[in-house]
């Protein structure tokens, strides 16, 4: 979950309004914010994937001003149509095909608004953004812009030989080497590879401002004195590129921004005009899914609070959704918010009665009999992970290797294969037990896993017993005795003809039921004994469940 | 009173009956036990205050190194005398034959006893006999002693001692502790001929055993599911390898969103799915994708085989295939993430999910079902606040507040299924879905803070929890 740091003292400001801190920290996560910390005024808030309008106190703000009742309804945002900014697109850009943008005035930032905007501009790129290959942000100071003239910019593509000097740079870097040296170049370097010339915006000046989505030039370097933002976004997908702008915008006209529009031609783009969607909500759909009577001016109150525009149509409501809460797929999402502007605390919980009688699953009852015969004979469980390690399971065993199933890129190396045998983990639980007391006596019941069609699974049983005096006849005895209680299954033990490398030559043996082989059972040999550094005599079984006392 | 003693105690208490004040290694002589047993039958006889052990000092005196040598040689100052017998010598012809500290002392000495005259001359100093040396009483102690070790007390001359025990390594003092072990009064009335009729020392410890069980986490878990079952629940089940279909895209998570991604998920390797959904329903999954997420859905990602991630892809698949108009559904088991394994993840764990279709199914009806598995759990203190997750709407979490750490808890997670999930499907009812992590509940039971600890087998853990 992504993680905003809020200060109490200007989220209170931002509200407006006479809340208290302690208010404001109770209402939050009825916002569905979690407080993950927090340390006097300062706290840390994870929020959900699907608002990133919630990745600055702006946005947050907003919600709170709902929830609060001091503001409700649609933020109202105002784009002043005769902006002087326009944007051009040369040609057509496959690779990033699309741009958007919007000139944002008269604003004051600060070192900690520029903070909370860059938190904003990384969730962004991250979520929707993925990484910045669907869509990724520029924020410019505009007034740089101004200075040299630079009014009419163009979307186009730079050979890698073209230099500038990149945000935070002191000299000139050929776009090559920027994606070779820096640390953006070498992360985010891999969205433009195989391309000979990259995507660019510049004037027609051949002034570069940005190569997207890597980094902007140092000219239009934002600072806490800058008051006019150019802001740009591009990207992959139209929707997508519109979906960040209009989080931008409306985090920025919490933080006292006007906007004024960059006006967008060619090759599909154009100007944006984050405009806001309609959906008719059906109000029977509050009592259906809520369980809640409510009048339906109550659910337009209730919708207003979560910052939606709401009006009676009818047997309906008219339900005005802003464009950067592009979270809201259908009516279903409308519900939700009206549980939140209801509250959630308000919501009883109900008990009805259960018209299904219950039951446990055949596999789960007949594995949870084996278990009591198992406790019976005086074998104590353990539970080892289904996915471990090549070393466990076939080095320090060596048994045969030839039909592996890995897993991709695990992030740790005891936990890199399927397990097809539940011994190799009794062998190793022994080892790590050598201090402990003896008799050890083990059993697990668990998956199994084994290429098929793609992979089979079943579930198996396997015993294992440790003390100086053991030997074959009392593992056999066990054997027996397990699948004779509650079970009445009689088992044949024959000699392997396979050579089995686990086992001491000559004590071990196949398993069989109605002449299928079900498993074996054996002696553990010395020098598999010696791979686990176990000093006593091992003995034991594993036999497949699935196919012998359920499907 | 009939006393319970054990056969070495008998031996013991005959033994000192006989003769009374013997030590240890006496009574195991004439016990003919061994020292450690009669060590235990001492320790067993102080506890019933049968027998009294009273323990001394006793201090020997034996010779060190040089007391050896000087045992056959003499002390260095007899040496010198010896060497100046004939006549007068310089320092240098003496110190030749007596080296090292042995010169020093030599001279001290000699000159103390009143035995030599040193005279100074321009070539260095000389010495010579002033008097016939008599036997010190040193040397008489040294040959007192010899090669023996003495009680102190036997030594008349202290002051002898004192001196030799101020010069280096020539006497050693041994410190002995001695038990000397007697009968208490009650006890020599015992007559260990009779106090026998079969009993035993029912007091006494018993040697430690363990009971085999089952596994701690697997009674939580069976615990949970009793109380799904109690909750008119039926159990499924479903393999942990998955399509990435089921696993992923039919619970409406876009082929490219961040938590498909390798590093939060295990994929199979070579390995793919053929045939894991009709036709329709892949059908119906692409368009929900395509429309509602704007991307170019692929039938080869969602062949992709992986390691469960929840065990929603089971209870999806069963409400796909049967389509229940009305039931209450369970599925239970391990699912996977691929994260670094630390003190609160693993790998590898079990998480439980509860689905409800059909009459009474609006999210009130599912905060009464957590409200009352929370209480079955003797976990009565809940609130819920809102959340997220990608497949319902509304989404609601649980917290339950913990007394013993002071503060509210996430627990299980809830919510309906979106109508993204459940109309390409052909499931048209809503669908309340609820679940989470067991692990989290059995560290709170077993009052655990690292949750490694269930999957470590460590015995004395599984033993004794």
């Amino acid at each position: 979950m992504p993680v905003v740091e809020l200060n109490l003292n200007r989220i209170k400001k931002l509200v407006s309004g006479n809340i208290t801190k302690k208010k404001i920290i109770d209402v939050l996560p009825f916002l569905g914010l979690d407080i993950e910390s927090q340390d006097g005024d300062e706290i840390r808030i994870e929020y959900s994937p699907n608002r990133p309008d919630y990745s600055t106190e702006f946005g947050i703000a907003i919600g709170l001003q709902g929830l609060l009742g001091i503001k409700k309804g649609i933020q109202k945002i105002k784009i002043n149509k005769k902006g002087k900014f326009s944007l051009t697109v040369e040609r057509s850009i496959p690779s990033r095909p699309y741009v958007t943008g919007i000139i944002a005035k008269n604003g004051k930032l600060d070192d900690h608004s520029i903070k909370q905007l860059m938190n904003m501009q990384e969730d962004l790129h991250l979520g929707i953004g993925r990484k910045r290959k669907k869509s990724s942000i520029g924020l410019h100071d505009a007034d740089k812009l101004d200075e040299i003239g630079s009014f009419h910019l163009n979307y186009a593509v730079a050979g890698r030989h073209v230099s500038f000097v990149p945000l935070n740079g002191s000299s000139e870097l050929t776009i090559d080497e920027i994606l070779k040296r820096t640390d953006v170049g070498k992360n985010y370097g891999w969205i433009l590879e195989g391309q000979r010339n990259v995507p660019c915006i510049g004037d027609y000046g051949n002034q570069i401002i940005s190569i997207p989505p890597i980094i902007n030039s140092a000219l239009t370097t934002v600072t806490p004195k800058t008051k006019n933002l150019l802001v740009e976004v591009t990207g992959t997908d139209k929707d997508s590129v519109e979906d960040a702008l209009s989080i931008v915008v409306s985090t920025l006209q919490m933080a006292g921004f006007e906007f004024e529009e960059l006006k967008i031609t060619g090759y599909k783009n154009s100007t944006p005009q984050l405009k806001e969607r309609t959906i008719i909500y059906d109000p029977k759909l509050t009592s259906d899914i809520l369980g809640i009577e409510m009048s339906q001016s109550n659910m337009v109150t209730c919708l207003k609070k979560c910052r939606l525009d709401a009006s009676i149509r009818g047997k309906k409501i008219k339900c005005i959704i802003p464009r950067y809460r592009f979270d809201i797929f259908g009516e279903m999402d409308l519900v939700e918010e009206i549980a939140l502007g209801y509250g959630i605390e308000n919501l009883e919980p109900k008990l009805s009665p259960s018209i299904t009688i219950g039951e446990k699953n055949n596999v789960t009852i007949k594995t949870d009999l084996i278990t009591k015969t198992a406790v019976g004979l005086g074998l104590l469980e353990v539970l080892n992970s289904s996915l471990t390690s090549k070393k466990i399971l076939y080095e320090l065993t060596k048994r045969n290797s030839s039909e592996m199933i890995s897993v991709l890129d695990s992030k740790s190396q005891e936990h890199t294969i399927l397990r097809d045998s539940l011994l190799s983990g009794l062998l190793e639980n022994l080892s790590k037990n050598i201090h402990e007391i003896y008799p050890q006596k083990l059993f697990e019941t668990g998956v199994v896993f084994s290429k098929g069609k793609p992979i089979r699974e079943s579930i198996n049983l396997a015993v294992i017993l440790a003390h100086k005096d053991t030997n074959f006849s009392e593992i056999k005895a066990i054997l027996q005795s397990i699948l004779r209680t509650q079970f009445k299954i009689d088992c044949k033990t024959k000699t392997s003809s396979q050579s089995q490398e686990l086992f001491v030559k000559g004590r071990y043996a196949d398993i069989y039921v109605n002449g299928k082989k079900i498993g074996e059972i054996g002696e553990i040999c010395n020098e598999i004994l010696d791979n686990f550094r176990i000093r006593t005599s091992v003995v034991g079984f594993e036999i497949n469940l699935s196919g012998l006392i359920f499907d | 009173m009939s006393q319970v003693l054990h056969d070495i105690e008998k031996k013991i208490i005959d033994s000192l009956q006989k003769k009374s004040d013997q030590t240890p290694e006496q009574l195991s002589e004439s016990t003919e036990l061994s020292i450690d047993q009669i060590r235990r039958g001492i320790e067993w006889l102080r506890l019933k205050e049968f027998a009294k052990v009273n323990e001394s000092s006793k201090v020997t005196i034996s010779l060190g190194k040089n007391g050896v040598d000087s045992f056959k040689n003499g002390l260095p100052e007899r040496k010198l005398m010896d060497l100046i017998k004939d006549g007068s010598k310089s320092f240098e012809q003496v110190r030749e034959t007596l080296s090292g500290a042995g010169f020093n002392a030599a001279i001290a000495n000699a000159k103390k006893n009143g035995w030599v005259k040193i005279e100074k001359t321009d070539s260095g100093s000389t010495i010579s006999t002033k008097e016939k040396p008599a036997e010190t009483p040193e040397e008489k102690l040294i040959s007192l002693i010899g090669d023996k070790s003495i009680p102190e007390e036997r030594i008349e001359n202290k002051l002898a001692l004192k001196f030799l025990l101020q010069r280096p390594d020539y006497v050693i003092q041994n410190t002995e502790k001695l038990k000397i072990v007697s009968l208490t009064e009650k006890a020599v009335q015992i007559d260990t001929t009779q106090s026998d009729t079969g009993a035993i020392d029912v007091e006494a410890n018993a040697a430690l055993v363990y009971a085999a069980r089952t596994h701690p986490l697997k009674d939580t878990i069976d615990e949970i599911r009793e109380i799904f079952v109690k909750l008119g629940f039926s159990e499924i089940q479903g393999t942990l390898t998955q399509s990435s279909f089921w696993n992923f895209d039919a619970l409406f998570t876009p082929q490219d969103h961040p938590a498909r991604e390798l590093q939060d998920t295990f994929y199979i390797e070579n390995q793919k799915s053929e045939r894991h959904a009709t036709p329709t329903q892949i059908k119906q999954v692409s368009k929900s994708h395509s429309q509602n997420w704007h991307y170019d859905w692929k039938l080869s990602e969602s062949q992709k085989m992986v390691l469960r991630t929840h065990t929603t892809c089971a209870t999806i698949k069963y409400l796909a295939e049967q389509k229940p108009d009305e039931a209450r559904i369970f599925s239970l088991g391990r699912v996977f993430r691929n994260e670094k394994v630390s003190y609160k993840h693993l790998v590898e764990f079990n998480q439980i999910e509860g689905i409800v279709i059909g009459n009474n199914t609006t999210l009130r009806d599912l905060m009464g079902i957590q409200k009352e598995f929370y209480k079955q759990l003797g976990l009565t203190k809940i609130k819920f606040w809102p959340t997220f997750f990608p497949y319902t709407e509304p989404s609601l979490q649980t917290m339950v507040y913990n007394e013993k750490l002071g503060k509210w808890i996430e627990l299980f997670g809830m919510g309906i299924f979106r109508p993204e999930v459940t109309k390409p499907l052909g499931i048209d009812k809503p669908v309340l879905a609820w679940g989470g992590g067991i692990e989290r509940i059995a560290m709170l039971k077993y009052e655990l803070d690292d949750v490694r600890e269930f999957y470590n087998n460590n015995l004395n853990w599984l033993r004794t929890v």
